[in-house]
């Protein structure tokens, strides 16, 4: 479990996050929505552990301050936006890294996970390529399968592992899009947790337990995605008029950007 | 048949060894990495014996070293070769080794840290700062208190040229970086600006030196490996020789780095310490290289990049294999230096900024094309 007691992070003495309480649990995926600038990302970097902030942040009941870099990366891995490499790794070599902590730093295991990782994203064949010469969205991927690798095991010692991904389908196409969020379905469903900085709210709607709806640094809103997305938080958090509606069968909201009533 | 059609797999155009390089899954550079730095020791043994076994004189290495086993009577002809390959070949081809070594792997260091194939301790300043600390020391040592300068002895220079080097790159790193971010275009500029500061203040130094100092700055800054002796290589090994052992300790974090600081940290790597033993090391090694030689430029930046397209840029093999390769061209372009206008000898900085500056361009053009700009 993750969790964050009245978390306040400022960047070059501007505050961007005021007081964010949230727990992210094992098992569920949790996501954290909002407009542009709204402290999504700073509230992931701060529950990484990446910046310095005020409060309390746990992960597993251990602060999260107190912990060396290597402890943090056994029971976390973090999904950047997107990065550009100035080397000509090949894909191999880059989800490779993700396996030098950790337990499954053998020779024999690491071939294995990162054949697995790499079917995991849609890869697979690709672990011979450069990683420069691939597009945007296979980049992700990559990058995607490189954080997997690095927490494989789900649950360590006993203890839940958290995958935090920042925008981990901005760039991809909606079969990827797809295939990402049941891969982080199946990872909570296997024991570990997830926290996803997310914009496609129908795609937030359709795979996340918890929803943590941004304004402006603070929490607006947060609950289940049923509850979270109302006709009324749209227009407060986003500031836009829209109706959201419910799939028949399932009784998930979605919304159409359509329905934006000038 | 290039390097990345073998390790794409391309095995219709393979050579046997790019084949049996293949054998490894795809996109695993591993055992290609191994056959190189397996090359490049031997290489590197070849070449110090090569060094030390020829020269303007045709004093015979076997001989001497034979008569030094042996404990053989020395006539007078024995004493002349003696000395020269001894005295002479001897340290010049080891600390020219260990010099190469050390401006090709503080090149690759230093690539790594700042996630820049074009950063160089030759281009971001370090080497002038270096130099400023050098001729600070050859003009004004005179008037440092006369106890202080016999303790230091031969450690004066090499040691002015540390402390030369470490604060530019602590300046450099203090102005390129904040809030936990190095700024790569910032820290490119300022060092432009802090090799002509030092340049400007070396040039007082210059104007306010006598006749003799002059010429030991005009003779040093071109940069040469003659002159090398054992006493120069007590000084200036011992620190090039503990960077060098160091910095392969710092090969998984360096990797990690490529993805980004922050990336690094959540792979689990303490960045901010990585970051200051690999400033510290580079800013030893490539003080303590200038000190004796001079200024020798482009060897960092030619070295790790002609390797990373052999065996690819894992710092695990790019740090080792850079330092051998390092070396080893340093060797072979003081063999060049010595022979092309025999009996007389050239600097060899000239010899490697000839070969080295047109490589630069090659390599900026061939990215400029890449990146279509």
């Amino acid at each position: 479990m993750i969790t964050a007691k009245n978390l306040t992070v400022a960047l070059s003495g501007k505050t961007i996050v005021h007081g964010v309480s949230l727990t992210a649990k094992a098992g569920e995926l949790t996501a954290i929505v909002g407009p542009n600038g709204s402290g999504k990302t700073t509230t992931m970097k701060a529950l990484a552990g990446e910046l310095p902030s005020k409060g309390d942040v746990t992960i597993n009941g251990h602060a999260v301050g107190a912990l060396e870099p290597w402890q943090l990366a056994v029971k976390r891995a973090v999904l950047p936006q997107a990065a550009a490499i100035a080397f000509p790794f090949t894909v191999r070599e880059i989800v490779r890294m993700g396996l030098t902590v950790g337990p499954n730093r053998h020779a024999e295991r690491i071939d294995a996970i990162t054949s697995e990782a790499l079917a995991a994203v849609d890869l697979s064949g690709f672990a011979g390529r450069f990683y420069q010469e691939l597009s945007g969205g296979e980049q992700q991927r990559v990058q995607l399968a490189r954080v997997l690798s690095q927490i494989w095991d789900p649950v360590l010692d006993g203890e839940p592992c958290f995958l935090m991904l920042d925008e981990p389908v901005s760039a991809l196409d909606i079969r990827h899009q797809l295939t990402i969020m049941r891969l982080a379905r199946r990872y909570c469903e296997s024991g570990g947790g997830v926290i996803a900085v997310m914009h496609d709210l129908n795609l937030t709607a359709m795979f996340a337990d918890h929803m943590v709806m941004m304004k402006s640094g603070r929490i607006a809103r947060a609950g289940a995605p049923a509850e979270v997305m109302t006709d009324d938080a749209m227009e407060a958090v986003f500031g836009c008029r829209m109706r959201i509606n419910s799939v028949p069968a399932s009784g998930l909201p979605f919304v159409l950007p359509h329905t934006a009533l000038a | 048949m290039s390097l990345n059609d073998a390790v794409r797999g391309d095995s219709a155009r393979g050579f046997s060894l790019m084949r049996a390089v293949q054998s490894s899954a795809a996109g695993d550079r591993t055992a290609i990495a191994r056959l190189t730095l397996a090359v490049l020791v031997l290489v590197s043994i070849l070449s110090l014996a090569l060094s030390i076994a020829t020269g303007a004189s045709d004093a015979s290495a076997i001989n001497v070293i034979g008569a030094l086993f042996s404990g053989a009577e020395e006539t007078a002809l024995s004493l002349r070769d003696r000395i020269i390959v001894v005295d002479i070949r001897m340290p010049r081809a080891l600390l020219g080794f260990l010099i190469g070594a050390a401006l090709a792997m503080s090149g690759a260091v230093m690539q790594g840290l700042f996630r820049n194939p074009l950063a160089d301790p030759g281009l971001v300043g370090i080497s002038s700062g270096s130099a400023l600390g050098a001729v600070l020391m050859i003009v004004l040592g005179a008037s440092l208190p006369a106890g202080l300068m016999l303790t230091l002895g031969a450690f004066a220079l090499p040691l002015a040229a540390f402390i030369g080097g470490l604060l530019t790159t602590l300046l450099l790193y203090r102005i390129a970086t904040r809030g936990g971010q190095t700024s790569v275009a910032t820290m490119l500029l300022a060092g432009i600006a802090i090799a002509a500061l030092a340049g400007a203040v070396t040039g007082i130094l210059i104007y306010i030196a006598d006749d003799k100092q002059l010429r030991d700055i005009t003779f040093w800054s071109l940069g040469s490996l003659s002159g090398m002796t054992w006493a120069k290589l007590f000084a200036a090994g011992p620190i090039i020789l503990l960077a060098l052992l160091v910095v392969p300790f710092l090969s998984r974090g360096l990797n990690a780095i490529t993805l980004g600081e922050a990336a690094a940290f959540h792979m689990g790597v303490k960045v901010q310490r990585l970051k200051y033993i690999a400033v510290v090391a580079v800013a030893g090694a490539v003080g303590a290289s200038v000190a004796v030689s001079g200024g020798i430029g482009f060897v960092g930046i030619v070295v790790p990049h002609l390797l990373r397209i052999v065996i690819g840029p894992d710092h695990r093999y790019l740090l080792p294999a850079s330092a051998l390769f390092g070396g080893v061209l340093m060797l072979g372009a003081d063999m060049l230096a010595r022979t092309i206008v025999a009996p007389a000898e050239l600097p060899i900085g000239i010899i490697t900024a000839l070969a080295g500056a047109p490589f630069f361009l090659w390599v900026l053009l061939r990215d400029r094309a890449r990146n279509g700009w």
